[in-house]
């Protein structure tokens, strides 16, 4: 394992990956609420209590990619944040060997100017990123607190496909099964990331 | 790191920055150098990331950041300008001079201040504050887009890597016995320079210059007629070769 304070660069590239595969399971869910319509209007009145469900999925798949699509980006731009700041820091470290180095030196005044300049940057950085968990924090939450209506989505679709006739009824479960594993899978990644982000 | 002028006149300097007895144990001692005229300093390879820090410290004591305004990159190799990312925050207004060949990767560690000016195959001359500094073209010898720097006042030929030699980090400044230093740069330049050809081209075209010291960036200068000795040894050597077996 890493070491998070100084390498919270590879920290911010892990949840950037971990997050990408959350959009591509949420791209699933999506599928899975095109399915939930067609079975359901296959089925007419025998799915009657169904059809409605099948709004609440499409909304859940909208709002999970849209949400995993931002959070990704959010995760991305922190990356190359976390880079910049990570050359900005390395940066500084030399000066501040050079200056250690060459106190004694006439001319060691001619780095002033830069040397302030980059702790600028650097001092820039930091807010930016800073900002930037935060967001990503926040947005991560919002998405966690989103995913916990599709256990009852999932729950409610079981009780609805219970209805349906024999014919219809497995792939009803099937598309609640989907519905609760795809959320589940995001969930994972996110408290994942939640966890990583709560390093930084 | 240690510092050593090596020409002096009315008009420029030339120094030599080297023998780094605090750089880690298993990078390659590295030689670099700078020009210093009346207003700019033309600081040739100025090395990897590890000798940043020793490179800058050593540097500054010799002139003001502000008049480093041009850095030489004989090619693309991490020893030669991979702390390019760094002088780019410390010299921001700088020029790079280096190959062509070589921008679009030499720009991949980190330049986003420093212009790049891209020295065309023939080569050109670089004319500061009266002094000119020749790029001769050492193409193959041993990277594909490679240059030495040779001053006709200084009567110094920078050579890159052709001339190196591995040595240890207390190793003399110059040549003093050149049968004896064969056997430490033999081995150098037949692995790393690749073309028979474009070494004999090389040659043919460093012996119509007046060379008085003839400085690698790796191991000795060699100075007076050693430099013709190099010259005579090297277009005898066959290079090009995995082992002296082969």
């Amino acid at each position: 394992m890493s070491d998070r304070t100084t390498n919270y660069f590879v920290s911010v590239a892990e949840i950037a990956a971990k997050l990408h595969q959350a959009t591509q399971v949420a791209q699933q869910l999506s599928l899975t609420a095109s399915n939930a319509r067609a079975v359901a209007l296959r089925a007419g009145e025998k799915a009657a209590g169904f059809r409605p469900l099948t709004d609440f999925i499409d909304r859940l798949a909208e709002i999970t990619i849209s949400s995993s699509k931002k959070i990704n980006q959010l995760a991305s731009t922190l990356s190359r944040t976390s880079v910049s700041k990570v050359r900005a820091d390395d940066a500084i470290r030399h000066f501040n060997s050079v200056y250690i180095k060459t106190k004694e030196s006439p001319f060691i005044s001619s780095l002033d100017a830069q040397f302030e300049l980059c702790e600028n940057i650097q001092r820039e950085l930091n807010i930016k990123y800073r900002r930037q968990v935060d967001k990503l924090s926040d947005e991560l939450a919002m998405l966690s607190a989103e995913l916990r209506n599709a256990i009852i989505l999932a729950t409610l679709s079981r009780v609805e496909a219970s209805q349906a006739g024999v014919q219809y009824q497995d792939a009803l479960i099937n598309v609640a099964n989907n519905v609760e594993g795809a959320a589940g899978e995001i969930k994972g990644f996110i408290q994942y990331s939640q966890q990583m982000v709560s390093t930084l | 790191m240690k510092t050593h002028k090596l020409f002096e006149n009315t008009s420029h300097t030339w120094l030599m920055f080297g023998r780094d007895d605090e750089k880690p144990e298993q990078i390659i001692d590295t030689n670099q150098y700078i020009v210093i005229t009346k207003n700019n300093a033309f600081l040739m390879d100025p090395g990897g990331i590890e000798l940043f820090s020793a490179m800058l410290s050593a540097v500054i004591k010799q002139v003001p950041a502000d008049k480093i305004t041009h850095i030489f990159a004989s090619h693309q190799d991490p020893d030669i300008i991979s702390s390019l990312g760094l002088w780019d925050q410390a010299l921001p207004s700088a020029t790079l001079h280096s190959p062509w060949l070589w921008e679009s990767f030499i720009r991949h560690f980190g330049m986003h201040n420093i212009t790049y000016d891209a020295i065309p195959d023939e080569g050109a001359t670089l004319k500061l504050d009266g002094v000119n500094l020749e790029y001769i073209p050492a193409h193959y010898l041993h990277s594909s887009g490679n240059f030495n720097i040779y001053d006709a006042k200084a009567k110094i030929l920078m050579s890159g890597d052709i001339g190196a030699a591995l040595e240890t980090v207390d190793a003399p400044l110059f040549v003093d016995s050149f049968d004896e230093h064969i056997d430490k740069m033999k081995m150098f330049h037949q692995r790393w320079m690749p073309s028979n050809k474009a070494k004999n081209d090389w040659v043919q075209r460093v012996r119509k210059l007046d060379i008085d010291m003839m400085c690698p960036q790796h191991g000795r200068i060699f100075k007076g007629d050693d430099v013709m000795r190099f010259l005579d040894w090297f277009e005898e050597l066959e290079v090009g070769l995995v082992s002296n077996s082969n």
